[in-house]
């Protein structure tokens, strides 16, 4: 657990200028989701997982996710991403925790 | 090392029966409070709703029209383990900076919360594309439905057969 937020990115090199790539990126992250005691109550608590993935490129974003418990542990997201310049693509994670996790990878021709 | 940590079991026994109590103290609080929506925290745990009940809350009255090869939805046929079932939603749908696809929300009719995920889009991403892994608890469709920006919303929808529930007990 003590990989929790390791973000990992995979972009592939766009060859022209206007190409749309696909970006994947993958965060270690447990995605709690609800428990229920032996006579199946809901057990309330606050669950930690991944509720909001926001990408920008050179700080424009290009989406944001609103995710919920119904996304599997160790969440995989692939997205689209119109390269005109070169730059650097930022993703932050952030969970019900309030922590925040980004993985960055810069994108060159 | 072997010796200190035999010590310790006893403390913690008691330790993992307070927990026990706690959890089942929240529990009974759950059954009588209804926590309100401003003041619950991030990860509370949200009311069950029906996928009309979704629909509903998200769209109103508003008609889903059938996608049709607008958007193409990949999904298995049969997931063996709903914990871990891969959706992707590809769209042939415009994208320019006047009428672009908004969002795309991803709904399975018989998940607790149907809601699984919401991805709102800008023109910059190029076009409407996105990947995920999804829970799925139980047997049922999965839906994609895009909305454009301004408001036409289209539906793909497919089955998906879950072996084992993805969605905990």
């Amino acid at each position: 657990m003590s990989e929790i937020g390791k973000v990992r990115m995979r972009v592939p090199t766009p060859t022209k200028k206007g190409e749309i790539v696909t970006v994947r990126t993958l965060i270690t992250h447990p995605m709690e989701i609800v428990k229920r005691d032996k006579v199946g109550k809901v057990i309330e608590k606050n669950y930690n997982f991944v509720y909001k993935v926001v990408a920008t490129y050179n700080g424009k974003k290009i989406l944001e996710v609103e995710t919920t418990q119904s996304v599997s542990q160790n969440p995989l997201f692939a997205f689209p991403l119109k390269v005109d310049e070169p730059g650097v693509l930022k993703v932050a994670f952030t969970d019900t925790q309030g922590k925040t996790y980004e993985g960055t990878a810069e994108i060159k021709f | 090392m072997g010796q200190s940590s035999y010590g310790n079991i006893p403390e913690r026994r008691s330790f993992l029966k307070l927990l026990g109590v706690a959890g089942v103290t929240a529990g009974a609080a759950a059954l009588g409070i209804v926590p309100s929506l401003q003041a619950a925290p991030l990860g509370a745990v949200q009311p069950e709703e029906t996928v009309e009940a979704t629909l509903t809350r998200l769209f109103g009255s508003r008609t889903l029209n059938p996608a049709g090869d607008k958007i193409k939805l990949e999904l298995p046929l049969i997931a063996e383990n709903g914990a871990v079932v891969p959706i992707k939603v590809d769209s042939s749908l415009p994208m320019t900076a006047n009428n672009y696809v908004k969002s795309i929300y991803i709904i399975s009719d018989k998940n607790r919360r149907p809601l699984n995920a919401k991805v709102n889009f800008t023109p910059e991403a190029g076009k409407a594309y996105f990947a995920a892994n999804l829970r799925l608890g139980k047997s049922g469709n999965v839906r994609a439905i895009a909305e454009m920006s301004d408001g036409t919303l289209y539906q793909a929808m497919q089955e998906v057969k879950v072996t084992v529930g993805g969605c905990g007990g």
